[in-house]
């Protein structure tokens, strides 16, 4: 993780952003390679989302610097950061968040249409993914007639359909079981490997971690494996109660 | 109290909702105040009158129900539902909302009332209508109070009825439904059916049990029984013709913009749909009654009348844009997920004004064709 920045696609240099006046990141800095998976790991509340947004361009950080390929995101403007995620990025978030009213192949292929590619161009692609992901007999079904880890499927392969230079994962399996969670990750991560996509997957489990190339630790918007200055905030804790 | 206390919290437009069904009340509280006025001064063909006001009842009934559907503050929240204040505790909520709003509207009204006749406060048009609104000099104090009792108990009884929890779970469901609407069929049979009636009995003679303002010859109860009929048919149809404008605007290899708005048009055809089909009905309606009055008419076009008309074309036409409004909000979740997924805020819009043409292209001409056909034959 000490890479020079050079050789990462994306990278931040010490991020910090508040939410509603709260802190939730302070002094962030990392670097993704290309092709590589990075899990953004902690507990609750500690900036995994917040940082994932800000990489993304969803938010632009107060202080510090976000670059992806060799260029700038935090100086952007609302309409440019929008186009490059359009293009270049791809976001799944906890909650299979399809759209309810287009049916599985439509959702995956959402992001190819609305680059203005061909139906039957889109549709191929988007059920070449589905078949990959195992969700290839959910295609023509509304996501409401569907369990919960076949519509997080179909959201993964919407993310992957639009072959993204960098898919952020945020906590893609918070809301399955552990059998269905270990195979979306696995399917997820595989994917995503064998077409050189860069993933930054924020999660709250230690196995998760394990699939990844490099773990990031987290706690209270401050990486936990960078080195702490001495005994801070030792004093602001020693609170008599 | 807590009804009150959460009211005054709400956001500008909701407030402004809320005044609009005041508004709604008051007028309606004021047409059956003069009404029971004229009624006092010729008790003889007073129970016909009485009755007229009950098409501007029912739209501001009609209107209660739908704001109250849309008011942020009596869906469930997470927050209030944390403090005991569940779904069965938001419907009573509701229901003393509209029931706030309507009497402060019934309030508004016995002012107006009794300043127009003129309480000799020296304001500005003190006593303006003391001729219209004397009646023979005594008020019934029984009556007075039942009128305008009448709007507030029907609008909370209606929305105590329409937000109940066990109907609100079955509309939470069902998202994402695009399945057609059954009405179309009898919506379109119906309204046939109604202008055939208006047709033949506008030809019949001149014995009139409900006689027409105006110079109007024919035959009245079928008239206005065809009339009936072509709203009603009008409102089953809106449903489905609204489902239809999605169904064609998603056909033909659609790109990203057709496809998301042909589907979300679909999916919400129930909930646009019947207001729009009201508002079209009462729209074509209102230029159908124009078509009834010109020069020289026995009974010419009153001030009442007018407020009548205005109530029932406004009630009309913001339930369409409180019907916009929810669903507007309905798509709120959808639109920020797909904003997460990167999608341009610009092809969104986009969506949403295909959307709208495509309304406006299907409901305006016919609303026009069904006034042209409703029209002809009273214009003889």
């Amino acid at each position: 993780m000490v890479a020079p920045p050079d050789d990462d696609v994306l990278w931040a240099r010490s991020v910090h952003c508040s939410l509603e006046g709260s802190p939730a990141l302070s002094g962030v800095s990392l670097g993704v390679r290309e092709g590589h998976v990075l899990a953004v790991r902690g507990p609750r509340a500690c900036g995994k989302t917040t940082l994932l947004r800000c990489l993304s361009g969803q938010l632009v950080p107060q202080e510090g610097e976000v670059w992806f390929d060799g260029h700038p995101v935090h100086t952007l403007s609302r309409a440019q950061r929008e186009r490059l995620r359009a293009e270049r990025f791809a976001w799944i978030g906890p909650e299979p968040s399809l759209v309810p009213e287009l049916n599985g192949w439509e959702n995956a292929a959402l992001p190819l249409l609305l680059r203005g590619t061909s139906q039957r161009a889109a549709k191929a692609a988007a059920m070449e993914w589905l078949e990959r992901l195992d969700v290839a007999d959910c295609a023509g079904r509304k996501p409401a007639a569907l369990p919960r880890h076949r519509r997080q499927r179909i959201a993964v392969a919407r993310a992957l359909t639009a072959r993204p230079t960098v898919l952020f994962a945020d906590e893609p399996t918070a809301s399955l079981h552990a059998s269905d969670r270990a195979q979306v990750l696995r399917t997820l991560t595989t994917a995503a490997r064998s077409h050189g996509v860069t993933v930054v997957l924020a999660t709250l489990d230690e196995d998760a971690a394990a699939l990844a190339d490099h773990c990031l630790p987290l706690v209270d918007g401050r990486r936990a494996d960078a080195a702490t200055p001495e005994a801070e905030g030792q004093e602001a804790c020693s609170l008599s109660v | 109290m807590l009804a009150l206390r959460l009211a005054r919290g709400s956001r500008l437009l909701v407030q402004l909702r809320r005044l609009l069904v005041a508004a709604a009340s008051a007028g309606v509280g004021f047409l059956l105040l003069c009404t029971l006025m004229w009624a006092v001064g010729h008790p003889e063909g007073a129970l016909l009158r009485l009755l007229w006001c009950a098409v501007p009842a029912a739209a501001a009934v009609q209107l209660a129900v739908a704001v109250a559907r849309t008011d942020p503050g009596t869906r469930p929240r997470p927050g209030l539902s944390a403090i005991g204040l569940g779904p069965v505790r938001l419907t009573a909520y509701a229901t003393v909302t509209t029931a706030a709003s309507c009497v402060l509207g019934s309030l508004f009204a016995l002012l107006a009332f009794w300043h127009l006749r003129g309480d000799g406060s020296g304001l500005p048009l003190d006593g303006a209508s003391r001729r219209l609104l004397a009646g023979n000099g005594t008020v019934p104090a029984g009556a007075v109070v039942l009128l305008l009792a009448a709007v507030p108990v029907l609008a909370s009884a209606a929305v105590a009825c329409a937000l109940r929890p066990s109907v609100r779970e079955r509309a939470a469901a069902k998202p994402g439904t695009t399945s057609a609407p059954a009405g179309l069929p009898w919506g379109v049979a119906l309204t046939a059916a109604g202008l055939a009636v208006e047709t033949y009995a506008s030809g019949g003679g001149d014995r009139t049990p409900l006689p027409l303002p105006g110079r109007f010859e024919g035959s009245p109860a079928g008239v206005l029984g065809g009339w009936a009929l072509t709203a009603v048919g009008l409102a089953l149809a809106g449903p489905g013709i609204s489902h239809l404008c999605g169904w064609l605007l998603q056909s033909a290899r659609p790109g990203a913009v057709r496809l998301l708005a042909g589907r979300a048009l679909m999916s919400q055809a129930r909930s646009i749909g019947r207001p729009l089909g009201v508002l079209c009905a009462v729209v074509s309606g209102t230029f159908a009654a124009a078509a009834l009055y010109g020069p020289g008419d026995r009974r010419p076009y009153g001030v009442l009348t007018g407020l009548g008309a205005v109530l029932v074309i406004g009630c009309a036409l913001a339930s369409v844009l409180t019907a916009a409004a929810e669903a507007v909000h309905s798509r709120e979740e959808t639109n920020s997920a797909l904003g997460e997924a990167g999608t341009p805020a610009a092809v969104l819009r986009a969506a949403a004004g295909v959307r709208v043409l495509a309304l406006a292209a299907v409901f305006a001409p016919l609303t026009w064709i069904v006034a042209e056909l409703a029209a002809a034959p009273l214009g003889r």
